[in-house]
């Protein structure tokens, strides 16, 4: 089951090009039973996952390529394991938004497919070649859902996120070759990979130039700061449903924590200080600039950036808690930030308008969104109650003896976080009812509710039980460091 | 002398045969039956190499040689020209009284790449390049009414003829040191003394007249001009056919014949293949013309093939192998695409394909898909192309050549990308629908499906090139 799912998706895109233009019906339930059925077998693995065991579960392995070492080889971890429920919840509530409405609807979903299914590749394949062709893979649809469908400056947009992620994705190439060439395994095999280097690690002197190459181009995907300035401008810019996927699921940590650390153990230790120097000028720096924006997906997108920093301090810290910290913030900011994204499309789409200004008193207006959007905001703001307070909790506490100084910055970047947060909620939730769109709906039907009612589900039930995740991905995240 | 060898030559010259008498005797035969001719034809050449894949030996004296490496490359020359014989019927519908003619100078071009395959003696090499040149200067300046065409016809003629007197001027000097043109005599004599004057002065004069037929960087002035003046399809077979030609010769001369010269060869062509790269790159960059871009992006293609001359070793080969049937499938795909496109829209600047993908979602995707491949995205043929090409830098110890390639990768994606958006994403000045014959809309998905098929699915095409990379070593 595991093999078909990234399969599913891009079977279903193939078929979508079959289906006539004005047969919206049809579209609709492809998508749907697509997205649903990869996130139902992702739940049936889950159930099935054996939480004693360490190591990957579910192996399946096929030569591709024998004399290059290529094969297609999946399997999970606790780690990859999470990452996947966080894309399955996530790509499965894009899907009703994705399908409510709007120009060109075929081929917007026909990308969506494509997307969805090459980041199911990236996160149950276990092989260098088959983790990087699916990874630039989630290029290719990026860039027209950005450039056909998206918002202001739509056009640059698209063309910034495409240079800067396949700029940074084929510098982490070269890096990756030079693994594969320094590792003599003859293999892109990760297993093979791993047992090679145990028996043979790396030279030092070879660890230290290849971590910066992968972490850049690694990096900018994640958008990190000082990598980050193509990112709040494209999920500005995005459809609301794209913005979810690609800012909602985010691929540039997971594969920092599944090909740098285990393999560049020495070479990242290196490097840590300077990361946790990076991590704390991201947060800072980014939240400051969240303070001045004015546009309600540009606040989001920096917050993006800003929480990335705290991933970032997560894995720098190197020890089993900050990494499952990292991974459980991966999941819990995901989805938070697909709900932000999916919540504020919801008004844009409706007035076409960002601008925090142009809102007010959405409370009395529209209850139900107004709920989640606080909601939301809340779980950003990391209170207790929602998951992301666990995961940032468990990379201070982590932390804290290797750079103290560095978790008080992120410590005190959180209340920036509060600042720009509780006054976004203010004007768009309170104070006088806006005038300017007498039309503007709330959420009505079951349909319009149900992606944001799975969301925050998800984010309240970790958030008072993060031992629900914690149990698959902290053994995992123990075993990246041993 | 074993004449069964010179099969597929023989079953290319009878299609000449046929495609000359049809045009002699019959009025109709050049506008309407020459092209399905010539693509029937080729479909018999390849059917016949299919046959003759295995008849291996060395004919006329040692002097015509047919291995792995020869078969496969003329299974890629006969392939890659029947897409290319569909764009003179399109390009060429209702502009020329016998577009029919066109289609005899490519075939006779196709005959020369099939010499030039199989060559094993200087001499027959010149020859045949020769017959593949003479055919691309008449094919550059074929419209010729129009001033463009004509430009670029005489810059070729001007530079091709330089190029091919130093590269006869390079043979003269080895025979004069050698006393032989036969690729083993040469060989023998050149490895007992690495030192010869003669035959390092001839050697850089013969890669010097390579040079210019691949479009490496100080051998490239004409490459823009000719590619924006010369018609499509002739643009379209002088920058796949002609540039495979090329780099048959470079990989005959560097690892057949001049073997001694390794440690020249790695300096050489990595200097070469960064200033390749990076001028085809920088220079597309601010291109508004779509067959003026498409010059400099395969100046900047024969940057990455030209790192796996650098690299060698059976890796670097099989690279550029697998690189130039990946950038031959895309090429050819983007140019049937601005073949009919540029029929409906009367222009090639980049500018007038705004919408294109609204006004023909087939062509737009088409050429979507041939732009990324080209630009080096998976899951697309030229993703692994490059993997391959950066894979054998990264061995050969050229890891800022790898470098810099994968930084110049990002370039080519902003330019290719570019074209892209105007495609997809901006309003149409005109919303009339543009159609594409059937034929070529055949030809069009078999050339996607085969860059898909290709991306996803390298072994095939991977143990294909390696097979006939394996003749070097």
């Amino acid at each position: 089951m595991i093999v078909a799912l990234p399969w599913i998706s891009l079977l279903g895109a193939f078929v979508m090009l079959f289906i006539p233009k004005t047969n919206l019906s049809a579209q609709k339930w492809l998508t749907l039973s697509c997205c649903g059925i990869s996130a139902f077998i992702i739940l049936f693995l889950t159930l099935q996952f054996d939480t004693s065991k360490t190591g990957y579960q579910f192996l399946h392995r096929y030569d591709w390529l024998p004399s290059l070492g290529i094969s297609y080889q999946v399997g999970l971890d606790g780690i990859n394991l999470t990452m996947c429920l966080l894309h399955a919840l996530v790509s499965f509530s894009g899907a009703f938004i994705a399908t409510s409405g709007g120009e060109r609807r075929k081929e917007y979903l026909f990308f969506y497919l494509i997307l969805t299914g090459a980041l199911y590749g990236v996160f149950t394949v276990l092989d260098i070649f088959f983790l990087y062709f699916f990874y630039e893979t989630t290029l290719i649809p990026m860039f027209p859902l950005i450039a056909i469908w998206g918002g202001k400056n739509k056009g640059y947009a698209a063309i910034k996120l495409a240079v800067f992620t396949g700029a940074g994705a084929i510098l982490a190439l070269v890096g990756l070759l030079a693994l594969y060439h320094y590792a003599g395994a003859q293999s892109f095999d990760l297993i093979r990979i791993t047992e090679a280097l145990k028996a043979r690690p790396l030279p030092l002197s070879i660890q230290a130039w290849i971590v910066p190459l992968l972490l850049a181009g690694f990096g900018a995907l994640s958008s990190f700061w000082p990598l980050h300035s193509w990112s709040p401008i494209a999920y500005g810019a995005a459809p609301t449903s794209a913005a979810m996927l690609h800012a909602g699921v985010k691929v540039g940590p997971y594969l920092i924590l599944r090909l740098v650390i285990p393999f560049f153990p020495e070479g990242i230790r290196e490097w840590s200080l300077w990361l946790a120097g990076i991590a704390c000028a991201g947060i800072l720096y980014a939240g400051y600039v969240a303070i001045r924006q004015r546009d309600l997906k540009l606040i989001i997108g920096f917050s993006i950036v800003s929480h990335m920093g705290y991933v970032l301090l997560g894995l720098a810290g190197l020890n089993a808690v900050t990494l499952s910290g990292a991974v459980l913030l991966l999941f819990s900011h995901g989805v938070a930030t697909a709900c932000a994204f999916g919540l504020i499309g919801h008004l844009s789409d409706q007035t076409g308008t960002n601008e925090a200004e142009d809102y007010g008193g959405l409370s009395a207006r529209a209850p139900f969104w107004s709920v989640a959007f606080i909601m939301v905001s809340m779980a950003s703001l990391s209170l207790p109650g929602f998951s992301n307070f666990a995961s940032e909790l468990l990379i201070f506490i982590g932390a804290w003896n290797q750079f103290p100084l560095a978790v008080g910055l992120a410590v005190f970047g959180v209340l920036i976080t509060a600042v720009y947060i509780l006054r976004m909620v203010q004007k768009v939730c309170y104070g006088p009812v806006n005038q300017k769109w007498p039309e503007l709906r709330d959420l009505r039907t079951f349909y319009e509710k149900l992606p944001f009612i799975l969301l925050l589900t998800a984010l309240l039930l970790f958030g008072f039980w993060p031992q629900g995740l914690l149990q698959y991905i902290q053994p995992a995240a123990g075993g990246l460091l041993s | 002398m074993n004449l069964a060898l010179l099969c597929p030559e023989f079953s290319a010259l009878f299609v000449l045969l046929v495609l000359m008498t049809g045009e002699m005797f019959n009025k109709d035969f050049s506008h309407k039956r020459a092209a399905p001719t010539a693509i029937a034809g080729a479909g018999f050449v390849l059917l016949t190499l299919c046959f003759r894949f295995n008849a291996h030996g060395e004919s006329f004296s040692g002097s015509f040689r047919a291995d792995v490496f020869s078969q496969s490359m003329k299974i890629f020359f006969a392939a890659a020209v029947i897409p290319v014989i569909q764009m003179t019927r399109v390009f060429f519908k209702d502009r020329l009284k016998h577009p029919g003619e066109f289609v005899l100078v490519l075939w006779s071009a196709l005959i020369g790449m099939f010499f030039l395959a199989s060559a094993n003696d200087l001499l027959l090499l010149f020859i045949s390049l020769e017959i593949v040149t003479l055919s691309f200067y008449i094919m550059a300046s074929f419209m010729k009414k129009e001033l463009y065409s004509i430009e670029a016809g005489l810059k070729y003629l001007i530079f091709g003829s330089l190029a091919s007197a130093f590269f006869i001027y390079g043979i003269s000097l080895i025979y004069a040191a050698a006393g032989t043109t036969l690729f083993e005599g040469v060989r023998q004599f050149a490895s007992a003394n690495p030192g010869n004057q003669l035959v390092l002065l001839g050697l850089v004069l013969m890669i010097s007249g390579v040079g210019f037929k691949i479009a490496l960087v100080p051998f490239h002035l004409w490459v823009p001009d000719v590619y924006e003046g010369a018609p499509t399809p002739g643009v379209a077979f002088l920058s796949v056919g002609s540039k495979a030609a090329g780099f048959v010769i470079a990989l005959k001369l560097l690892f057949v014949v001049f073997v001694f010269f390794e440690s020249g060869r790695e300096a050489l062509f990595s200097v070469l293949a960064a200033l390749t790269m990076l001028y085809g790159s920088l220079g597309a960059l601010v291109q508004k013309n779509i067959k003026r871009l498409f010059g400099y992006s395969s100046i900047s293609h024969a940057g990455y093939l030209a790192i796996g001359l650098a690299t060698g070793e059976i890796t670097g080969v099989t690279a550029v192998l697998f690189y130039l049937i990946a950038y031959g499938l895309s090429s050819l795909a983007a140019f049937l695409v601005i073949c009919i496109a540029g029929r409906a829209l009367e222009s090639d600047r980049i500018e007038s394909y705004r919408g294109l993908a609204v006004r023909s979602p087939f062509l737009g995707g088409v050429l979507f898909i041939a732009l990324l491949s080209l630009a080096g995205m998976p899951p697309l043929a030229g993703f692994f192309g490059k993997l391959l090409i950066l894979l054998g830098a990264v061995q050969g110890g050229y890891l800022w050549l790898a470098l810099l390639g994968a930084a110049l990768v990002a370039v080519s994606l902003y330019y290719y990308l570019s074209i892209v958006k105007i495609m997809i994403a901006e309003e149409p000045l005109n919303t009339s629908p543009i159609h594409a014959e059937l034929s070529s809309k055949i030809i069009l998905a078999a050339l996607a499906g085969g860059i898909i098929v290709m991306g996803f699915w390298q072994a095939p095409f991977y143990t294909f090139a390696e097979n006939a990379a394996r003749s070097f070593f």
